[in-house]
């Protein structure tokens, strides 16, 4: 397996990329990576923090623990420390092309602000990055099309990050939602019928015994104002 | 009893107002008086909906030019194809630099080319890797497409093809929803040579099952392994999934390939190409992709000795209301629930037009044949759309020299104007610009559609479909465009026009005020005035006399 690792590509960079030599790429017929940056430190960040090892499998059978998916990851979220050094180990169990991209980190470091993680088919990469200090949720997902809107999509927090991002698979309900026929059954029209004529009998009941509760009001008017009567003297 | 009179009077005095009512309703149409309504003008030159004709983005992509040792022939087009693609497509992802497989998507394995088993100096076996891409596809996080492909100004369609095996992004770039160039309708066509041994895998990346036919194509029935290798419904490729079929075709001609599971469904969102396999000759490297189809910028040996240009031709039709459903969610359940069982495609209509992926006016950028006269120019012409097509050549008589991939016997050669071409059959065209009256009636910006009129339409709005021209060089500039018709170009490259929401003849400086859209007609308030009181008095009367027929009878 040959591996081609090309340094400075400017011409798959813009100009202002090739003035950096954090460009890094590395292709092969199996895959390739964009981006890997296992040493330098983001600028406010003193040293690594922590070195986390994080397996990442990708594949139409891990959306089998979801309901609506066809892709997805094994897992959907990471939490990390800031200014920790992540080194992925993408496994792909499918026999197509997956990715794992993972976007905002500072384009200094990362052209187009991405680390890029590519398996052409089943097989194995493996990549590190380091994050900044910045309390911050990255995007985790597989650009192919249609692979992130059908569930391959995932979340890197780092110091707790900002939040979640939508439609997270079982952590984050979509921003457009699918709508669903509800399950109207005999038991929900009984329930809704049942609920109209309770609602009807209330103010029935009131009206039929009105004169009873004027009398208990009054009397509960008379005891408050016998209360305060006491008070006042 | 006086209150007796005045309730009867008061009800006589609410049947008058109900006759008044009746006669004053308003109507939200009314007829005009002596002078209707202005016209008013609407089109888009006033708006940001009107586009650059053409975009001019790769202007260095025309030239003819050498790339890797592959000669890539000058396309005066508008949007010509990447020439570094065209290269890659004729020596394979194995056989070329790693500097011009970077000026392409190609995944470094879609395409492997080795093995001269003949030692005729061209390798003859090739592994091709096919994907299948969703356009213009649903987006969980917002209402939006992504991965976008306008086949018209503001027309996007979701549309299913098969695509090389690409790496990196599907999208343009990172401020784009708009699929990057390689993820195109229509699916790519497919060259080979005869007798070459070919592997073409389906890498499913899309969320259904789909198949690859070879339809025409010498393939056996089986794979040596004794799989399937007929791309059959019941061998559905799954999503994840792949399979390889395996030919090695002993015929030439222009033959498909397409998906045949759920066919009538799949092949209509697009899932369909063609695939020509060309005559063995020497050092015969052919262009194993021609993305997007349209002009062959490296033709084949055998295709030189005959003629100075090739073009490939793919007809395909869209069904709005079918392709509209991938849009409608994202749960594949739903998808496929909706399109299996919901939709009944035997109540299926064809809105769009395409040739080559684009209808009218985006033909003109990349789907225009560019002659010069006396030049000999071949046509593969392939109908993958729903109904037939009866191609006109305007201002020209083309020869069919073959049908399906056979070579018509020479007393059965065809020179017409209209090509009668049903469902998924192919013709295969020699279109000469020899000024003989005849063949070409001269120089000329000449149109070339399906004359089923349709066909030249985009969901009803003319001029659209697959209208394209045969553009002699002497009337087309340097960016591909026919030179005049200015007024009609500004008018058609607008996405209102095709929204139906400007006049066609609006833009016609003589006739705009005659042919623009009629205003509206002013409210006649007068109208409107005597109608609400009389029907507020009646409602309030009739109150009235409620309350005093309560009374009386209290």
């Amino acid at each position: 397996m040959k591996l081609i690792i090309l340094l400075l590509l400017s011409s798959l960079f813009a100009p202002a990329y090739a003035a950096m030599d954090h460009s890094r790429m590395m292709m092969n017929e199996k895959g390739m990576v964009m981006n890997a940056n296992p040493d330098e430190l983001p600028r406010d960040c003193t040293k690594i923090s922590e070195n986390v090892d994080i397996t990442i499998r990708a594949g139409h059978k891990h959306a089998l623990k979801f309901t609506g998916k066809m892709f997805a990851f094994d897992q959907q979220e990471w939490n990390v420390k800031p200014c920790a050094k992540i080194n992925i180990t993408f496994i792909n169990d499918d026999q197509i092309r997956h990715q794992i991209m993972v976007h905002g980190l500072p384009g200094y470091l990362y052209p187009d602000g991405m680390v890029h993680l590519e398996l052409y088919g089943e097989g194995q990469l493996q990549a590190s990055f380091i994050v900044p200090s910045q309390k911050k949720t990255y995007l985790v997902h597989c650009e192919l099309a249609q692979h992130a809107e059908k569930g391959m999509k995932a979340q890197l927090k780092v110091d707790g990050g900002d939040g979640d991002l939508p439609s997270i698979p079982g952590i984050s309900a979509a921003v457009n939602a699918d709508s669903y026929t509800v399950d109207w059954t005999s038991n929900t029209w009984a329930a809704l019928v049942f609920c109209v004529l309770l609602g009807f009998a209330i103010p029935m009941v009131i009206i039929m015994n009105i004169a009873s509760i004027k009398e208990a009001v009054v009397k509960m008017w008379g005891l408050y104002g016998h209360i305060g009567r006491s008070k006042l003297d | 009893m006086p209150k007796k009179y005045s309730i009867l009077l008061i009800l006589l005095l609410c049947a008058a107002l109900g006759t008044t009512a009746f006669f004053l309703v308003p109507s939200t149409t009314d007829k005009a008086t002596i002078n209707p309504p202005a016209t008013v003008y609407n089109h888009g030159e006033e708006t940001s909906s009107v586009e650059k004709p053409c975009l001019n983005e790769h202007p260095e992509w025309r030239a003819a030019q050498v790339i890797d040792g592959v000669t890539v022939d000058v396309s005066g087009l508008c949007e010509p194809d990447n020439p570094f693609d065209v290269a890659v497509a004729v020596k394979g992802t194995n056989n070329v630099s790693m500097a011009t497989l970077m000026q392409t998507h190609f995944a470094q394995d879609a395409l492997t080319m080795s093995n001269d088993t003949d030692g005729d100096g061209d390798p003859d076996e090739i592994h091709i890797k096919l994907e299948v891409v969703e356009l213009n596809g649903s987006s969980p996080d917002d209402n939006f497409l992504i991965n976008t492909f306008d086949v018209a100004p503001g027309i996007q369609p979701a549309l299913w093809v098969f695509a090389p095996k690409s790496s990196g992004m599907a999208l343009k770039n990172f401020n784009s929803k708009a699929a990057n160039p390689l993820l195109r309708a229509p699916s790519p066509v497919i060259r080979v040579e005869q007798g070459d041994k070919v592997y073409i895998t389906l890498e499913n990346t899309h969320y259904l099952p789909h198949t690859i036919h070879l339809h025409g194509v010498d393939h056996p029935w089986m794979t040596a392994e004794g799989q399937d290798n007929d791309g059959m419904e019941e061998h559905a490729v799954f999503p994840g999934k792949q399979h390889t079929y395996q030919i090695q075709p002993r015929h030439t001609g222009t033959m498909l390939y397409h998906c045949h599971v759920q066919t009538a469904q799949h092949l209509g969102m697009g899932m369909g190409g063609m695939f020509i396999v060309e005559e063995n000759r020497p050092n015969n490297w052919v262009q194993t992709f021609n993305i997007g189809a349209g002009q062959v910028r490296h033709p084949a040996v055998a295709v030189k000795e005959t003629y100075s240009q090739e073009y490939d031709l793919h007809y395909q039709s869209v069904d709005k209301k079918l392709a509209s459903i991938v849009q409608t969610a994202n749960d594949p359940r739903l998808i496929a629930e909706r399109m299996t069982r919901q939709y009944n495609m035997t109540e299926s209509f064809e809105n769009y037009f395409l040739l080559n992926g684009h209808a009218f006016p985006y033909t003109l950028r990349d789907s225009t044949i560019i002659a010069d006269e006396n030049e000999h120019i071949k046509l593969h012409v392939a109908n993958l759309q729903r109904s037939s097509v009866a191609l006109h050549t305007h201002g020209h008589k083309a020869t069919a020299v073959a049908f399906d991939g056979v070579e018509a016997p020479a007393g059965l050669l065809m020179t017409r104007d209209v090509f009668d071409i049903a469902p998924a059959q192919r013709i295969d065209l020699h279109l000469e610009t020899k000024n003989d009256g005849l063949h070409s009636y001269g120089a000329g910006v000449w149109m070339f559609h399906d004359h089923v009129p349709m066909g030249a339409s985009t969901d009803g709005i003319e001029p659209g479909g697959n209208i394209a021209l045969i553009a002699y060089k002497s009337l087309v500039d340097e960016q591909g465009m026919p030179k005049g018709h200015i007024e009609m170009v500004d008018q058609v490259f607008s996405k209102d026009y095709y929204a139906k929401k400007q006049a066609v003849w609006g833009g016609n400086k003589e006739f705009s005020p005659l042919l623009g859209d009629a205003g509206l007609l002013a409210p006649n308030y007068g109208r409107i005035i005597g109608f609400g009181l009389a029907i507020g008095l009646l409602v309030g009367l009739l109150l009235l006399v409620l309350r005093l027929m309560q009374r009386k009878s209290s």
